[in-house]
């Protein structure tokens, strides 16, 4: 039992480096070796789902993709699932960008989905219009006046030349939007300026951290439902039937949420003790 | 009914905009009316409360834990000989709370040009740069010390977020100092820097509005201001009436919201199981 | 003194009152002003204002590396990632102008400004960002301490969503919690009563009911629905944490409204100096 309780004041107080080598094994070995564990899909993501496989058919559907390489594990299988979704029902995709960094995501996602994996044409299924500088400027210029923003695509093709862009002009000709979103700007600000006031209903794929900011709109409605950090991504991934990155990421995300709680069970049993010691002398 | 000079002008606007109001409001978005008469009446009680507290009422504030820790965290830099580091948040100055920051920043300097306390602002942005160094050079020449203060103080990293975040951390392991202040607008790299700040054994206060960084501070920081804590900040480091007068108003204003929202529940409520009076909601949606 | 006091205390004001009040004009130009205009004016002087905080940087490393100060052979690097980064953005593209225009070639695969982007950047930011996860789990284990009530429905509430919205939280069987309640009931009984047969007692009690009532509803996994970790981390999502979030949002809006109506006003003008 003394040795049990030195331990654990061992345990109290050990070195952070300690605690980051711990948890650089648990998180590398279940990707080595996964573990396959079943993935439940929440009532937030379901009624994701459920709001784009509703979509009548040949929809328009806008997906702006606004993160960076530094959150690409938790966005990127989001976009990739939302995209193998509208493909798979045939929809329509036009796909911005607020962030310049998500012009390289949406690069990346529209070539493993729409070209390889669907066969998709560009210009009659999908159009990449890309990114503009200007924060809620872009939204609101997206709200009114779409060519206005948006002379040429991407690839610098003029967008009156693009037979997808015939009968868009400004975003309530679109019948849903989703948005992939890291931060500023992004999912509250398509709320705010854009799916709020036209009525366009939207849905949202965000980090975890930002769950947080996004869930009153959530619950008012005004956000159909929402993909929650990676643990969101592979519930869709789940539903969609395709199991990708994010599948693949939640072994390791178990396991080292179990062993951040071991470890803070530890501490809180370390800081007990210390305290009963501290009292009886 | 004291300030009869503001009742006066107030009634002036609201005669004159109901007669535009009957005329036909002409160009004005009638969808709006209530958004515009709640953005007169908060700015109203938050004029009347400025002008209160210029006349020489005294208002009380609470003390804040965090900002009366600054001036002591400026003295333990002073004592230990290292710098303080300011951080103001990794937005431009189109953000409030990176303006915010600016101006708490202007109040940190005065206390580090007292005493000659070396100071370092890393920024983000290159309009931020020159707004802290311009708060900076006016608080070194007000304390009557103008040799101390150097344009390489407040100086520019880079724009994107993580990048940033090294270069601070590189500076706080490197520097090591004694104090860090981060007053500004956050995102996900605000626990990599109280990370670093509290391995190197810093003071750390944090001020941000940045909802979904708030608990990353708590939990790292020694003291935090939280949203509205640290709009309140400059009233509270500058003492200055017209400032605490606002801080004041935005109180009474939170009441009024508070009741606001109790009644549009009990009437939304009476709405939707028997129908009875309308539908708030439509009220408050903004078109 | 009037360009630094002022000019920029009217230009505040004016413009402010135009882009607030703007928003309840139904007249286009003003539209246009408020929707499009005033922040891309913003953007296009933030875009320029840039050119000031990159030779603010190049100057600073420059110094470092002619004065030979610690740590200078970094400027070094930084000062040839600079350059490599200009090159690559704006004079060497690596492929010609069939494959990829100007502006494209951002995005483009095969070009340098590519190249750089997948096997520098990315990599670099993918990996400052995973900081986060071992500061997270160092931050928690120093900071979530059962100091105080506060501090123990703060912990607990972590607890069971971080384990909540991972898998291996669905397939913790709903009957482990109630379990593990019992057990917690037990120590808090031997802490109040401090009798070893009534904390027997009701330990002893409590997991015969719960073992009865498991062997007659069959073990399901995932019900009694209010001890099954997802459903309660869906719960402590939905109600509590978005009405702390909201309160929170409200007075920050507040806050944010205030500090504004101080700038348009001028009351407030320490941004530019006293």
């Amino acid at each position: 039992m003394e040795a049990l309780t030195k331990y654990i004041l061992k345990i109290g107080q050990v070195d952070r480096r300690w605690i980051f080598l711990v948890l650089a094994i648990v998180v590398f070995i279940p990707i080595l070796i996964p573990i396959g564990m079943p993935i439940r899909a929440t009532d937030t993501t379901k009624v994701v789902y459920d709001a784009i496989e509703n979509l009548p058919p040949n929809s328009k559907v806008l997906v702006s993709v606004e993160y960076s390489p530094s959150t690409k594990p938790e966005n990127h299988p989001m976009t990739i699932s939302i995209l193998r979704h509208l493909f798979k029902n045939n929809h329509k995709v036009y796909v911005t960008c607020l962030w310049p960094d998500g012009q390289f995501m949406a690069q990346d996602a529209l070539k493993q989905v729409a070209v390889e994996e669907f066969g998709k044409e560009y210009g009659e299924d999908y159009v990449f219009l890309g990114f503009r500088p200007g924060n809620e400027a872009v939204v609101k210029g997206i709200v009114s006046n779409i060519r206005k923003l948006y002379t040429v695509d991407v690839y610098q093709t003029k967008v009156d030349e693009i037979p997808l862009m015939k009968d868009v002009n400004k975003f309530s000709d679109f019948a849903f939007l989703f948005s992939a979103s890291a931060g500023y700007p992004g999912t509250i600000e398509w709320v705010q300026y854009a799916a709020d006031p036209t009525g366009v209903p939207m849905s949202s794929g965000v980090t975890s951290i930002q769950v947080n900011e996004v869930m009153p709109y959530v619950q008012s409605g005004q956000i159909i439902g929402v993909l929650a950090g990676m643990p969101g991504a592979a519930e869709y991934e789940a539903l969609v039937g395709q199991k990708g990155f994010a599948t693949s990421g939640m072994d390791a995300q178990s396991i080292a949420h179990l062993v951040i709680v071991l470890f803070i069970v530890l501490g809180n049993a370390a800081f007990f003790i210390e305290r009963q010691r501290s009292r009886k002398y | 009914m004291k300030d009869k000079q503001f009742w006066l002008i107030l009634g002036g606007i609201t005669l004159a905009f109901l007669i535009y109001w009957f005329a036909g409001h002409p160009f004005f978005n009638a969808n709006r009316i209530f958004m515009f008469v709640a953005i007169v009446a908060i700015g109203s009680t938050l004029l009347y409360n400025i002008r209160m507290a210029e006349r020489g009422e005294e208002f009380y504030l609470r003390p804040i834990p965090g900002l009366k820790a600054v001036e002591e965290a400026v003295g333990r830099s002073t004592e230990m000989g290292k710098p303080v580091l300011f951080v103001p948040g990794i937005m431009d100055m189109d953000q409030v709370e990176t303006v915010a920051g600016v101006i708490v920043l202007g109040h940190v300097s005065k206390m580090t040009a007292r005493y000659e306390t070396s100071l370092n602002v890393p920024v983000s942005r290159s309009i931020v740069m020159k707004a802290a160094r311009e708060a900076c050079r006016e608080s070194y020449m007000l304390e009557g010390r103008p040799d101390m203060f150097n344009d390489d103080m407040v100086h520019y990293l880079t724009d994107d977020q993580f990048a940033y975040a090294a270069g601070v951390n590189g500076i706080m392991i490197r520097e090591k100092p004694a104090a860090c202040l981060y007053m500004g607008k956050f995102y996900a790299e605000s626990l990599i820097l109280a990370e670093t700040g509290n391995s190197i054994g810093a003071i750390q206060i944090a001020g941000t509005a940045s909802q979904a960084q708030i608990p990353f501070f708590v939990t790292a920081c020694d003291y935090t201001l939280i949203g509205e804590e640290f709009f309140a900040a400059s009233a509270y480091l500058s003492k200055k009436p017209e400032l605490i007068g606002g801080v004041r108003g935005q109180d009474m204003v939170k009441v009024v919201v508070i009741s606001v929202i109790i009644l549009a529940s009990v009437l939304r409520f009476l709405y939707e199981t028997w129908d009875i009076g309308f539908d708030v909601i439509k009220l408050l949606t903004v078109q | 003194m009037i360009w630094k006091r002022q000019i920029p205390i009217f230009i505040v004001a004016v413009v402010g009152a135009i882009t607030l009040f703007g928003w309840f004009i139904d007249q286009p130009n003003i539209k246009s002003f408020v929707d499009d205009d005033a922040t891309q004016w913003y953007d296009i002087l933030a875009s320029f204002a840039i050119i000031l905080g990159a030779l603010n940087l190049i100057k600073l490393q420059l110094q470092k590396v002619a004065k030979k100060k610690p740590g200078w052979p970094y400027s070094l690097v930084a000062i040839g990632g600079f350059i490599f980064a200009i090159t690559a953005g704006f004079i060497v593209k690596g492929v010609d102008d069939s494959v990829a225009v100007w502006g494209a070639h951002v995005t483009t695969e095969g070009t340098v400004f590519k190249w750089m982007f997948d096997y520098m950047f990315t990599p670099l930011s993918a990996t400052m960002f995973s900081l986060l996860a071992f500061f997270v789990a160092s931050a928690s284990y120093r900071a979530f301490r059962i100091r105080n009530f506060e501090a123990t429905l703060l912990l607990v509430a972590g607890i069971i969503i971080m384990i909540g919205r991972v898998p291996i939280g669905s397939v913790i069987s709903s009957w482990f919690i109630m379990y593990i309640l019992v057990l917690a009931l037990g120590i808090y009984v031997n802490s109040w009563k401090k009798d070893k047969m009534i904390t027997f007692g009701v330990v002893g009690a409590g997991i015969a009911i719960v073992t009865i009532a498991g062997m007659l509803t069959g073990w399901p996994l995932d019900k009694p629905g209010i001890f099954y970790l997802p459903v309660i981390q869906e719960w402590i999502y939905y109600y509590p944490n978005v009405a702390g979030a909201r309160a929170i949002m409200i007075g920050i809006g507040l806050g944010i409204f205030a500090t504004s109506i101080r700038y348009i006003l001028g009351i407030e003008k320490s941004y530019i100096g006293e």
